[in-house]
């Protein structure tokens, strides 16, 4: 139950001035909790002074611009996802059956991806979790941190934030690095056990696993392993 | 080399070949069938359609799933067709069924949103005033005001909730309101038949308020003047079954598989029936693949080839040999028979207006209207004042019929034609082909042709008068020769006479051979089908300047081969989205003629020509257009001056009306002690008081405040676009010409010149979306309007009988709401904020004569300006209407939301027509519950947009089936026939919202329409005129093929005639000018409707972008491209005096040299760089055009020339545009990158084959 899901989300949010006010706060729970690498709030923290000292006006001008009117810069996931495809609605739908399994109901007039609304659900969940379930679009996160980092925006520390905290080694590990030391032992009389080590994984944000699903990317390499030559794979 | 190692020991492959290799087995995860699964899980499926400028209104599936829209398919349940009829479904296109994804897209207007700089100056202002002070305090500071003003189009918005964009808004109108007059608040919105609920939303509030309804069709080029000129009718067309109908089908300028799209199936199955099919239209378009025969005319010279088939079908069919059918239909159903008084000229004479009984010294015995009445001769060879014209439709009962009788009931034959009589005269004719610029054909005829016409000699008032008949006329102006002698005649095709297929040949690029083969294709089905020969014409021949001329060529063809009001014949103008079906349910509705009448209504076209100030860059003068053959008279002054005539004669409407305040008129007549007519006749006259066309640039007479809503004005619909930037809204443009003080040209006589020209008029901008569109980009307030899933609505549309429900499938996304509750949310803060300067106010409202009331009988014979003969105006003859409304400010909420009680009171009715609608005032009381208390208490309730839905359905006979009987009623007293057949079985049948939702219905036949709904033909307009014998709301009564308003005969156009494109003049003062070192061409720049999006809707749409190039783009010939060096995908520009654009190039053997077209509308939003020449982002389309008024589309208080909200009025045109195109090497896409890319120089490849 992480605040500093909280805070981020507020950074990301539209500016007003009550968020002016709050600064001191999000710093402080940024620093608290220490899921923010140091270096990354020292960062956030230049965000921080921004938001604290520029005229709500031009803030709020600037959030528009660049949220708001920029789709490549979108806070929908889906937007980055599935863009105006069919499989948005559906994927929209899943994830409000997400948050209702959690016994939480969206209230705001938001669509359930929508970046900071999905971070106020994760600062619900236990820690591990949370991470878990950032760790899902945390290409999409690396993307749009990179894009704002371009535009020299200071937004981009609160979405380089979210990639660290979503890649801690703990939750997340680079294939082929698994340590095969701790596996359990092997009883292949374990049925249960069985089924989870075979079980298919679910659908993913972003490019995702590209033997998975009905993206392109699988399209792709079912087109490209049926042109291939079968006598010689 | 063994193949031992070859083989496999322990496994077989999963993937095996077989055939050869051709085939693979694969064995994959079944998974993907969870998500066809999960799309057809959905917790429910909803009905609704798309309320976008299209005529489709298809009915559509919305699948919802937790309370989001997944996905849409087309709805097959309409109500099946009769035998032999295909069914009207599948309905749909690529663009609607895209359309769900629009819901979440990121280009959605999520909240409302202000300009930053005005939100903050507002904050400030309200910290000590009140909100009416505070917005004065806004705008009447030049740099605060100009702070916001400037930036328009620069971004800068910030969010807003609804409570303080409602108080801004509702400020900006009561200050206003207060301070110059309620018609300064303007609004615009088109195609209210997409949605008319949320059009009414708007226009209510506006009508209560006294401001300003602009009209858009005629400002869209899309009303074809032709048709109320020959008919009285906006236009009124076959429906798209129909089609199924006909024997021959002409499709001319129009591209119907491309267009429209869910009705082309019909035009495909009766090619199978064995149906004939001609296409026209100069480049290879989608649908001349359809075609037996595809004629390719040069662009802009469809009217020379109308005229050439109307002269091989008048000489085969009608003098050569006379078809008995086709004689007896131009006798009973056209003004072919109608005399023309002929006056002297030189050795000759010039065709004048219509004789009338009037001309008779015993008036023919007619007493009521008869200098309305038009004369032909009988078959015993006397004059006769045949029942039917409009001199029958006013002021008498029972007469106003086609029935071919007279007065006294004996049966009439007129004659069509005195030829028998032997005496003959010569007769002027004008010829305007004699000169064309541009590359267009001029050929060697002098510019007046004298031929002989049959004539005879009346003994009238005035004196022996010539005359002589229409089809006379029209025989010589066709250029036949009919043994009378003389010159400008032709007995044969190949003479280069006007209008031969030889002359035709040379002028429009079309053998003559194809010309004489569809003349008597077309008019021997007609003959065999008695009038199976349909024309469907569109945009590609309606939107050039003279229009008139081959929109009145294709109609006489029609005409001549009765084809008009006869199943599967016809003229089928689809040129936008004109058939509000329930139109009678709804005008009280939208323009709050339930609480005050009459609405303040302007034609948009001379709105936004004289306050986007294109007037002052006016380079077509009026001598250029003026016939040779002209009337004697002061044809001096320029294009606004004509219009600035037409409005102070109560021709056209005004807006602004007076440069003084509406709202202290009555006082100020009261004072002096006179009725507001007789004050501001004489104020007028004393110049006391002063009409705003005077002086459009004084601040006085700006429009202040304006709504956009459903429209997209500014990136879509705005010809000369950079002239609306400039002048309206004050910020960056890219206009490159000067105006004519500049110039130092000729200005206007009749309107203040300002050396210096506004720039900003608007002090506030709001408009309605669901998208960030090009004009969201330019406004001060933005507002997030529902999509058409989120909505409770009505569509209709011309090409089906359906109407067609919108239904709210979910609720409105983020913040957004309904145009019906967010116009409502301001009224309501309007009401509460307005008491502190406006309480009950008597306002006096100006309007033109109008079509279809008594005012179109204003005018018979004189144009008198009483400006420049000294004669005192008379309101309702010489100049606009006076009348006196009371406007209830603080009470204009309770009056949105509830039924007024004028309809109880005066009736409703249309088009001429009125009936008593009491019942149905009670109904809609019982129906919706009354208003409690209030300044409507005891109404019936208007609160949500289901109430208002109900109101419309419940109170128009199209829906509503003892409304229809009540209307038939009333127009059989008019006729003295009983019409009611139409209706009776239907009398019974009301139709409710929910039947809509449950499945679309076929609306009943109501006399608001001239074709009926039945099992037995298909909707087919005229039907009701050749058939119930209603008479064409025209001067003769009779579908009019000769034009007599002094100014028709002043600008050559009383008969049909050939015009080459005007000259705008708009390249030859920047050509090299420019230069940036790539060769330049100048093109002919076209417009056409796309296949990827409905004008600029879905062109920001990726799935439709990815469809098509994606991006601005300009077709262009293989020949002209490879003069300057354009390869296909190029970046060019195309600029004018007018402005820039750019494009990439789509290099393609489909269009035709010295063309280039650029689809509409493509948002300047979407991958849009900076131009070389404006340093501004791109320029769309309208960029480069500026529009051009033609004076006889300005006509009024004439019979079918008065003036009817997008019934009549100046149009639009844009095609006869030209632009300079060249390569672009610096392309800069505005985002700071240094340096810009360099499209890399054109390096000639050799082509390997």
């Amino acid at each position: 139950m992480a605040r500093t899901f909280r805070a981020l989300a507020a950074l990301i949010a539209y500016p007003t001035p009550a968020l002016q006010a709050a600064t001191g706060d999000i710093a402080a729970v940024l620093a608290d909790e220490g899921l923010v690498p140091a270096t990354l709030c020292a960062a956030i923290g230049g965000l921080l002074a921004e938001l604290a000292a520029t005229d709500i006006y031009d803030l709020q001008e600037r959030y528009f611009a660049l949220f708001d009117r920029s789709r490549t810069l979108s806070l929908h996931l889906f937007e980055h996802v599935h863009g105006e495809s069919r499989d948005r609605g559906q994927a929209m739908a899943d994830l409000i059956a997400l948050y209702r399994e959690h016994g939480l109901e969206p209230t705001a007039s938001e669509l359930p991806d929508f970046l900071p609304l999905f971070l106020e659900f994760l600062s619900m969940l236990a820690d591990d979790e949370a991470r878990s379930l950032l760790a899902e679009p945390v290409g999409l996160l690396q993307v749009l941190a990179e894009r704002l980092t371009k535009r020299d925006s200071a937004y981009a520390a609160v979405f380089q934030a979210l990639v660290a905290i979503a890649t801690l080694p703990a939750v997340v590990a680079a294939p082929g690095t698994t340590d095969l030391s701790d596996d359990p032992p092997d009883d292949p009389d374990d049925l249960v056990a069985l089924d989870a080590v075979w079980e298919e994984a679910a659908v993913h944000f972003g490019p995702g696993d590209p033997t998975d699903g009905c993206g392109t990317d699988r399209l792709r390499a079912r087109v490209r392993a049926a042109a291939r030559d079968a006598t010689v794979a | 080399m063994s193949h031992f190692l070859d083989r496999l020991s322990f496994f077989k492959k999963q993937v095996e070949p077989f055939a050869n290799g051709h085939g693979i087995v694969t064995d994959e995860p079944r998974d993907w069938e969870d998500g066809y699964r999960k799309r057809w899980q959905h917790d429910k499926i909803v009905r609704s359609t798309h309320g976008v400028n299209c005529t489709g209104s298809c009915s559509w599936k919305i699948y919802v799933k937790g309370g989001i829209v997944t996905w849409e398919t087309q709805q097959t349940d309409y109500p099946r067709t009769r035998p032999d009829l295909p069914n009207h479904e599948p309905r749909g296109c690529a663009r609607g069924a895209s359309y769900s994804w629009y819901l979440y897209s990121a280009n959605r207007v999520k909240h409302p949103m202000v300009r930053g700089r005005l939100l903050k100056a507002w904050r400030a202002a309200r910290t000590t005033r009140s909100p009416v002070e505070a917005w004065a305090a806004i705008v009447e500071n030049p740099e605060t005001r100009a702070s916001y003003v400037s930036k328009r189009g620069l971004g800068g918005f910030v969010r807003a909730t609804w409570d303080e964009v409602n108080s801004i808004i509702a400020a900006a109108n009561a200050y206003t309101v207060k301070r110059y007059g309620p018609d300064r608040v303007v609004g615009f919105s088109p195609i209210p038949a997409m949605s008319m609920v949320s059009y009414a939303a708007g226009a209510r509030y506006l009508s209560l308020l006294g401001g300003v309804c602009l009209s858009f069709y005629d400002w869209y080029c899309d009303l074809p003047p032709a048709s109320p000129m020959t008919w009285g009718e906006q236009t009124d067309v076959p429906e798209s079954a129909d089609w199924y109908n006909a024997g021959y089908l002409l499709i001319w300028g129009s591209n119907v598989p491309q267009t429209r799209t869910p009705d082309a199936h019909f035009y495909t199955e009766v090619r199978y029936k064995g149906a004939r099919s001609a296409v026209i239209s100069p480049d290879y378009a989608e649908a001349t693949k359809f075609a037996d025969l595809w004629l390719h005319p040069k662009q802009g010279t469809d009217a020379a080839l109308a005229l050439a088939l109307g002269h091989v079908i008048l000489r085969e069919f009608h003098l050569n040999r006379r078809v008995a059918y086709f004689d007896d239909y131009v006798r009973q159903y056209t003004d072919l028979p109608m005399l023309v008084r002929l006056v002297r000229r030189g050795d000759g004479y010039v065709p004048d207006r219509l004789v009338r009984a009037d001309d008779f010294i015993d008036g023919l015995g007619e007493a009521n209207n008869p200098a309305w009445k038009t004369v032909a001769i009988d078959a015993d060879g006397t004059p006769v004042a045949p029942l039917g014209s409009i001199g029958f439709r006013w002021g008498e009962d029972g007469a106003w019929t086609l029935e071919p009788k007279r007065r006294d009931g004996s049966d009439t034959a007129l004659r069509i034609s005195l030829i028998e009589d032997g005496a003959t005269a010569p007769v002027a004719f004008p010829y305007f082909g004699g000169a064309a610029t541009n590359g267009f054909v001029a050929t060697a005829h002098p510019d007046v042709v004298t031929r002989n016409v049959p004539i005879r000699r009346l003994a009238l008032k005035d004196g022996e008068t010539a005359v002589a008949t229409v089809f006379d006329l029209l025989c010589a102006n066709y250029g036949l020769d009919r043994g009378l002698g003389g010159d400008g005649v032709a007995t044969d095709y190949d003479q280069d006479q006007p209008y031969t297929p030889a002359w035709a040949e040379r002028v429009t690029g079309v053998p003559r051979d194809q010309i004489i083969h569809l003349a008597r294709e077309f008019a021997g089905n007609a003959e065999a089908t008695r009038g199976r020969s349909m024309v469907i014409l569109g945009a590609g021949v309606n939107h050039w300047y003279h229009m008139d001329m081959t929109y009145r060529g294709i109609i006489n063809l029609l005409v001549l081969c009765g084809c008009i009001g006869q199943s599967g014949g016809g003229w089928s103008h689809y040129v936008g989205q004109e058939k509000l079906r329930p139109q009678t349910g709804w005008l009280p509705i939208a323009f709050g003629l339930d609480w005050s009448r009459p609405p303040r209504q302007m034609n948009g076209t001379s709105f936004f020509y004289a306050h986007t100030d294109q007037w002052r860059y006016e380079t077509l003068k009026i001598s250029e257009i003026l016939s040779p053959t002209a009337p004697e008279g002061d044809w001096s002054g320029s294009m606004i001056d004509y219009n600035v005539r037409a409005e102070r004669m109560g021709w056209l409407p005004s807006a602004p009306q007076l440069q003084q305040n509406p709202l202290g008129i009555a006082a100020a007549a009261q004072q002096a002690g006179q009725t507001p007519q007789d004050y501001v006749a004489q104020a007028l006259s004393s110049g006391q008081l002063s009409l705003s066309c005077d002086d459009p640039d004084d601040p006085a007479n700006w429009p202040r405040n304006m709504f956009v809503w459903r429209s997209n004005l500014l990136g879509s619909s705005g010809k000369g676009h950079e002239y609306f930037l400039k002048h309206l809204l004050g910020t960056t443009n890219g206009v490159l010409g000067k105006d004519l003080g500049v110039e130092g040209r000729e200005r206007p006589q009749d309107v203040a010149w300002h050396d210096q020209a506004p720039e900003g008029k608007l002090d506030l901008l709001v408009t309605l979306d669901f998208r960030m569109s090009t004009t969201c980009v330019y406004s001060d307030i933005v507002l997030p309007t529902a999509t058409w899933y989120e909505k409770n609505d009505l569509n209709t549309s011309d090409m089906h009988p359906f109407i067609h429900p919108l239904s709210a499938a979910v609720d409105p996304a983020w913040e957004s709401r309904t145009d019906w509750d967010i116009y409502k949310g301001i009224a309501a803060a309007f009401s509460a904020i307005c008491p502190e300067v406006l309480g009950r106010e008597t306002d006096v409202v100006l309007t033109p004569m109008q079509h279809d009331t008594q005012g179109e009988l204003a005018q018979p014979y004189e144009v008198s300006d009483w400006r420049r003969t000294g004669a005192p105006p008379v309101p309702g003859r010489t100049m606009a209407t006076v009348t006196v409304v009371e406007r209830d400010y603080p009470g204009l909420y309770s009056r949105f939301t509830a039924i007024g009680p004028l309809l109880r009171k005066l009736g409703n009715g249309g088009k001429g027509i009125s009936w008593d609608t009491g019942h149905e005032v009670e109904f809609l009381a019982a129906l919706n519950g009354t208003v409690r208390a209030g300044a409507a208490a005891g109404q019936p309730r208007l609160d949500t947009d289901i109430d208002a839905i109900e109101a419309i359905l419940s109170l128009a006979p199209e829906t509503n089936g003892e409304v229809a009987v009540k209307a038939w009623q009333a127009l059989g007293k008019i006729t003295g026939r009983d019409h009611t057949h139409l209706a009776r079985s239907k009398e019974d049948e009301k139709i409710r919202f929910r039947d809509l939702v449950a499945q679309p219905r076929k609306i009943i036949s109501s006399p608001t329409w001239s074709g009926i709904e039945s099992e037995k033909v298909c909707y087919n307009a005229g039907y009701t005129n050749v058939h119930e014998l209603i008479p064409w709301r025209t001067l003769t009564g009779r579908q009019q093929l000769y034009q007599d308003h002094l100014w028709m005969r002043a600008f050559g156009e009383a008969l049909v005639t050939w015009r080459p494109p005007i000259d705008t003049k708009g390249t030859a003062a920047h050509q090299g000018r420019h230069g940036n070192g790539n060769p330049e061409i100048v093109l002919n720049f076209v417009t056409p409707h796309q296949k990827w999006g409905i004008h600029s809707t879905y062109t920001d749409n990726l799935l439709m972008l990815t469809l098509s190039r994606g991006g601005p783009c300009l077709w262009i010939s293989e020949t002209d491209a490879s003069q300057v060096g354009i390869v296909d995908n190029d970046w060019i520009e195309a600029y004018n005096s007018n402005g820039a654009l750019i494009a990439r190039a789509v290099v393609s053997q489909r269009v035709n040299p010295g063309m280039v077209m650029m689809y509409h509308a493509q948002e300047k939003i979407v991958n849009m760089p900076g131009s070389e020449i404006t340093g501004q982002r791109g320029g769309i389309h309208n960029s480069v055009t500026r529009v051009v008024l033609k004076p006889t589309h300005m006509i009024g208080g004439y019979a079918q020339q008065s003036y009817g909200f997008n019934y009549y009025g100046t149009v639009g045109s844009n095609r006869d545009e030209f632009v300079i195109i060249r390569r672009m090497n610096r392309i800069d896409w505005l985002d700071g990158t240094e340096p810009a890319f360099q499209q890399p120089a054109f390096q000639q490849k050799e082509v390997v084959r």
